[in-house]
């Protein structure tokens, strides 16, 4: 079995993250709070309540050198809580958005953070030691529609953004005073703040997920339509794949090795991509095992319903026992898993657990090293 | 796919009302040699895209519906036809006023179970060809 752990904190999660020890969870449960648990003799105890948001906690991300945890919300707002003895102390970061604040993400040094929102503005923060506060600087062009997700490149610099208007975008966020201009790149032209290096348009729905490679090489970012695109070579002349899968919508992808993608979505189980020797991509398997039935749709009752309706025959009828309802399952996810989160552990550049998050209240941990038909792709 | 439709204008109406019937022309003679899988593949191909035009729409519908109608064993015809032509197919069912005959119905579940509801989200979010 994939998944080794499966926990109900709450009836509904919007974000997840934890600390650097994964000793503790951090989580907002779909409220303006973020409640702060942890595994204490094999029962997670809550610890702590973050309160100073107004409204709907949309991102949490918690560092992993300096433990700090960033908070941003619907409100317009972002905090960013350091631990001080057994307290949380928040200091307000002014964002200057006239929008919600959608996603938020340490940058890999973790002097600065990006916060997505929906002003179709990215938010590039970074802490001045002179003031002793949070700066803000805005990216406000190029977006068309809100930003629903933002990646940092391991180089510190790039930030790779998707957007409800359907693409995919990479800018420079240099900072003078905060990052050191590489003299060996080739891209001194580039590294104006807010300049974008590359647009991506694959899509023509909403895009979510925006992940890099753990070598930054690759981007791989869904679609609303069903699809996830890769793109190989991020540069000048990028190499796109569109990989158009059978089932629902994903909502965040997770690289756990530079060629195996983990997506998750609105199938409620984790999809696993992978690419072969020649760089194709492709759809693998779904991460946790489900009895299947041989005959008939593999749906749930909802849409046998609905499709007995269409197509009028009785074999789709409402009370038929025999089709199964593989949604329903016990144990892990039963509604759409919209955050998947790597557990690192230190000194490895693999990944080889996570945790999903999602509408039904659970975080689910999962383990890949059981699964021995992906050891191939898991280097 | 002819050459020549390429330097029609696509905005055109009554030159992609003559493209259609070229169409039909090619299907009709398709159907009559026994080849109905390859008459669905023409008629769904050179769709025109984002057309206001009624007329056009319908037209095209009509020899995509006459194509579909001419098809006999519909499980035949799926293990025959590449997985690329599921999107296009699926589409092609969801346009015209009249896609809940019966021979429509059964090839919407058909492709339904090989394509699955990915395929039917593809068509939704589809902005290119509009309906």
């Amino acid at each position: 079995m994939a998944a080794i752990a499966v926990h109900q904190f709450a009836q509904c999660i919007t974000c997840h993250a934890w600390s650097p020890d994964h000793a503790m969870v951090a989580f907002c449960p779909n409220n303006n709070e973020v409640h702060i648990y942890k595994l204490i003799q094999e029962k997670w105890e809550k610890l702590h309540v973050l309160q100073k948001h107004d409204q709907i906690v949309s991102g949490i991300d918690w560092s992993v050198r300096s433990n700090r945890i960033v908070t941003v919300s619907h409100d317009r707002n972002s905090y960013v809580w350091n631990q001080e003895g057994s307290e949380w102390v928040p200091t307000l970061v002014i964002l200057r958005l006239n929008r919600a604040a959608l996603c938020v993400q340490w940058s890999p040094k973790e002097n600065k953070f990006a916060v997505g929102s929906g002003a179709k503005t990215v938010c590039i923060c970074y802490y001045e030691q002179e003031n002793n506060w949070w700066v803000s600087k805005l990216i406000r062009k190029r977006h068309d529609s809100s930003v629903t997700s933002v990646a940092w490149h391991p180089n510190n610099v790039f930030l790779a953004t998707t957007s409800t208007d359907g693409k995919c975008r990479v800018f420079s966020t240099f900072i003078k005073g905060v990052d050191i201009k590489e003299k060996k790149e080739g891209t001194s032209s580039d590294t104006k703040f807010g300049e974008q290096i590359l647009q991506l348009d694959l899509s023509f729905s909403w895009a979510f997920g925006v992940k890099w490679s753990p070598s930054g090489n690759t981007l791989a970012y869904v679609g609303h339509n069903s699809m996830i695109y890769f793109v190989d070579d991020v540069g000048p002349s990028p190499l796109a794949q569109n990989v158009a899968f059978r089932d629902l919508p994903l909502r965040d992808v997770l690289f756990v090795s530079e060629k195996m993608v983990i997506g998750v979505g609105f199938d409620c189980n984790p999809m696993v991509f992978a690419a072969d020797e020649t760089g194709i991509w492709t759809f693998i398997k779904f991460l946790d095992e489900r009895k299947t039935s041989s005959s008939g749709p593999k749906y749930g009752s909802q849409f046998s319903e609905a499709f007995g309706k269409l197509y009028g025959q009785s074999k789709y009828g409402v009370g038929n026992d025999a089709v199964e309802s593989s949604r329903t399952r016990g144990g892990t996810h039963v509604n759409c898993i919209n955050c998947i989160v790597p557990l690192r552990e230190a000194g490895s550049s693999r990944i080889t657990r996570f945790t999903t998050s999602g509408l039904d209240g659970k975080i689910v941990t999962w383990d890949l090293e059981s699964q021995e038909d992906l050891l191939n792709y898991h280097l | 796919m002819a050459g020549a439709e390429g330097f029609v204008e696509a905005d055109n109406a009554e030159a992609i009302i003559i493209r259609i019937e070229h169409k039909s022309r090619k299907i009709e003679s398709l159907l009559k040699q026994g080849k109905p899988i390859e008459a669905l593949k023409t008629a769904l191909e050179g769709a025109p895209p984002k057309t206001q035009d009624e007329r056009c729409k319908s037209a095209n519908w009509i020899v995509v519906h006459r194509a579909l109608m001419a098809i006999k064993d519909v499980d035949f015809m799926f293990s025959s036809l590449d997985p690329e032509y599921y999107d296009i197919l699926m589409k092609g069912l969801s346009t015209g006023d009249r896609p809940t005959c019966d021979q429509c119905l059964r090839i919407h579940e058909k492709l339904t179970e090989k394509a699955g509801l990915g395929c039917i989200l593809r068509c939704l979010a589809d902005t290119v060809n509009t309906v």
